[in-house]
């Protein structure tokens, strides 16, 4: 014994005081007395029942089961109590109030001299809070398995849903590793190529097909993709496969990597571009054909209307010549039209020739200039500056480019009765402005002008054309190796500039 | 003479021409060009480049072919842009694009004859 013990306490009053102060709840049953009842409890055991000494006493400790009445651990503790052993158990309680707690037992039997079990000792815990705690955990455990199988099954769908895209796709589409091993094919390249997955996937890309699949351009290309890192984008290749035939094919490529899974895959995307291209192509000729064939009766209705301006005699009327003239200017103008559709559908079929020749640039404009005046009286059509270099280019489709930009200037801007046209020598290219006071152009329009059969939305109404003149234009410019661009503001006008370089005759730059 | 497979155009071009005071006389069929050389012995031919079975420069090359035709003046025309190119190749004396200027045609003419 501890020596802090006072010797007039004996053994006996030391340990009920040990009982007395515990924190655990002690009762102890007799086990002679009819039906076990509790000879004892300790305070902690009223606190935790709820219950006082005197409510306790007498009773079998079933009592705090309430109505609870199945529960597993009874029979352990009878068959424990019926063997005089001991054990332990947990059951549901119900303290005074009627509230749940869980309650830890351990029984122990007491034994006499003979071996005879006479009492019990029962140690209570209340266990609530751990059991509450592990039910919380058992019900976030439950709940994570749930939501584990939940997104399971929406990574399932999410798979399911992406790869019927992709087969659905009409596009053929492969995943590559970074030695061009087919690791997967849809079923749109599997179908266009008449090959079957198995002589696909784990192939080599250009072992693919006999080789079909071998084309010098297509190599080049993959070989730009890992190590830079750019995407290829719409990369036209033609290729001739030996069942298929001749495919016209527009190829997309981009590195793929998932971070942690993979890197360095490749995803190339094929597109079969051949019937589009086969439609364009027949629309471009039918534009030809159209106003080729649109030409044959305008020369005849021009031919007679010259006639008619020839044989005129002296004494028609004002009234007559001016319908002959007008008619004249009418046919010409339509003529103007054919020449700009026929000059599309020779830029849409890389057939706009240039023929090159040495020219007077200067005096080029000085032509240009005069030639508009000449129809257009109310105008004042400006001339600043000059070249003084002798141009090699096409001159015929320059004049073009500068009669449709200062046919513009004075089209567009109604209001004015003045146009700019500025010349210069800048560095070894040629530069020329045209500037109007006109309505201007949107900023979001600016750069659209210069499509085909592109009209600014308000101007379609007021003013008729169809926007090709400046895509004419832009396509001449660019093959003299030179930019058009146009600058403008809404309400002050706009600026239409082009630049050329000035060639020698071998073609190149010159440096002067 | 002239040579077009568009009948409106003969026409017109007979009707024009022979205001510039010459006689004319036209052919629809390119094949018939020869023999129609042979017999009305023209001073100068007009010779439409786009023409169904023989066109204007294959016609061209069988005249050139002939020792007796080959020096005989020839002016090419065609609604095409490329036309002035095909008239140069096939060894043609002038070309005149569709639709004609009255006067170029004139000047043209007369300038070989």
């Amino acid at each position: 014994m501890n020596s802090n013990i006072k010797p007039n306490l004996t053994d006996q009053v030391l340990l009920e005081k040990v009982v007395e102060a515990a924190n655990t709840g002690i009762v102890i049953t007799d086990n002679l007395l009819p039906d076990n009842p509790i000879i004892y409890c300790n305070p902690a055991f009223e606190r935790l029942s709820g219950y006082s000494r005197e409510e306790i006493i007498g009773h079998n400790c079933r009592f705090l089961q309430n109505q609870d009445r199945k529960q597993e651990s009874r029979k352990t503790v009878r068959e424990a109590i019926a063997r005089g052993e001991s054990c332990m158990v947990e059951f549901r309680n119900y303290n005074k109030s009627g509230e749940l707690f869980y309650n830890e037992l351990y029984l122990s039997a007491v034994k006499d001299d003979k071996g005879c079990v006479t009492n019990f000792i029962g140690i209570q815990n209340d266990i609530t809070d751990r059991r509450k705690a592990e039910q919380a955990l058992q019900l976030y455990y439950n709940e994570t398995d749930r939501k584990v199988v939940e997104r399971t099954r929406m990574l399932k769908e999410n798979e399911e849903y992406l790869s019927s895209i992709v087969e659905t796709i009409r596009e053929s589409l492969l995943v590559m590793d970074k030695d061009y091993h087919i690791l997967s094919a849809n079923s749109h390249f599997l179908n266009t190529f008449k090959v079957s997955i198995s002589e696909t996937k784990g192939k080599m890309l250009y072992e693919l097909g006999n080789g079909q699949w071998d084309i010098p351009e297509l190599r080049k290309m993959m070989l730009e993709i890992l190590p830079t890192n750019n995407p290829v984008l719409d990369y036209e290749v033609e290729h001739e496969f030996p069942h298929i035939g001749k495919k016209l094919m527009l190829l997309n490529a981009h590195r793929i990597e998932l971070e942690g899974q993979f890197k360095d895959r490749i995803l190339l995307a094929i597109e079969d571009i051949t019937e589009r291209k086969a439609i364009e192509q027949r629309k471009d000729d039918f534009l030809s054909i159209a106003s080729h064939e649109l030409k044959t009766p305008l020369t005849t209705v021009l031919g007679y209307v010259q006639m008619m301006q020839r044989l005129m005699p002296e004494t028609v009327s004002d009234k007559f010549r001016s319908v002959v003239d007008k008619t004249g200017v009418y046919v010409d103008r339509l003529n103007q039209l054919l020449a700009e559709l026929l000059d599309v559908s020779r830029i849409q079929t890389g057939n706009l020739e240039l023929h090159m020749e040495s020219f007077d640039f200067d005096k080029m404009v000085i032509d240009t200039i005069d030639g508009l005046k000449a129809a257009t009286p109310g105008y004042n059509i400006i001339l600043k500056g000059k070249v003084e270099a002798v141009f090699n280019g096409d001159e015929m489709h320059l004049v073009q480019v500068l009669t449709n930009l200062i046919s513009n200037a004075i089209k567009y801007s109604p209001e004015s009765h003045e146009v700019e046209v500025y010349v210069s020598k800048v560095s070894n290219f040629v530069k020329v402005s045209v500037k109007d006071k006109g309505m201007g152009i949107k900023e979001g329009e600016l750069k659209k002008i210069f499509e085909r059969f592109y009209r600014v939305g308000e101007i379609q109404k007021r003013y008729p054309g169809m926007g090709i003149g400046l895509y004419i234009c832009d396509q001449i410019v660019k093959n003299h190796g030179g930019t058009l661009w146009a600058e403008s503001k809404i309400g002050e006008g706009s600026v239409f500039s082009f630049t050329l370089p000035i060639k020698d005759y071998t073609g190149e730059a010159s440096n002067g | 003479m002239i040579c077009d497979d568009d009948n409106g155009i003969l026409e017109m071009m007979e009707m024009i021409i022979e205001e510039f005071g010459f006689d004319v006389f036209t052919e629809a069929n390119s094949v018939n060009v020869l023999k129609r050389l042979e017999s009305e012995k023209p001073d100068l031919l007009l010779l439409d480049i786009w023409m169904p079975v023989l066109s204007g420069d294959q016609v061209l090359k069988t005249i050139k072919a002939e020792p007796k035709f080959s020096s005989l003046p020839v002016i090419m025309y065609s609604a095409s842009a490329e036309g002035h190119i095909i008239a140069e190749k096939s060894g043609a004396s002038d070309y005149i694009a569709k639709p004609f200027d009255m006067n170029d045609l004139e000047a043209k003419i007369i300038a070989l004859l």
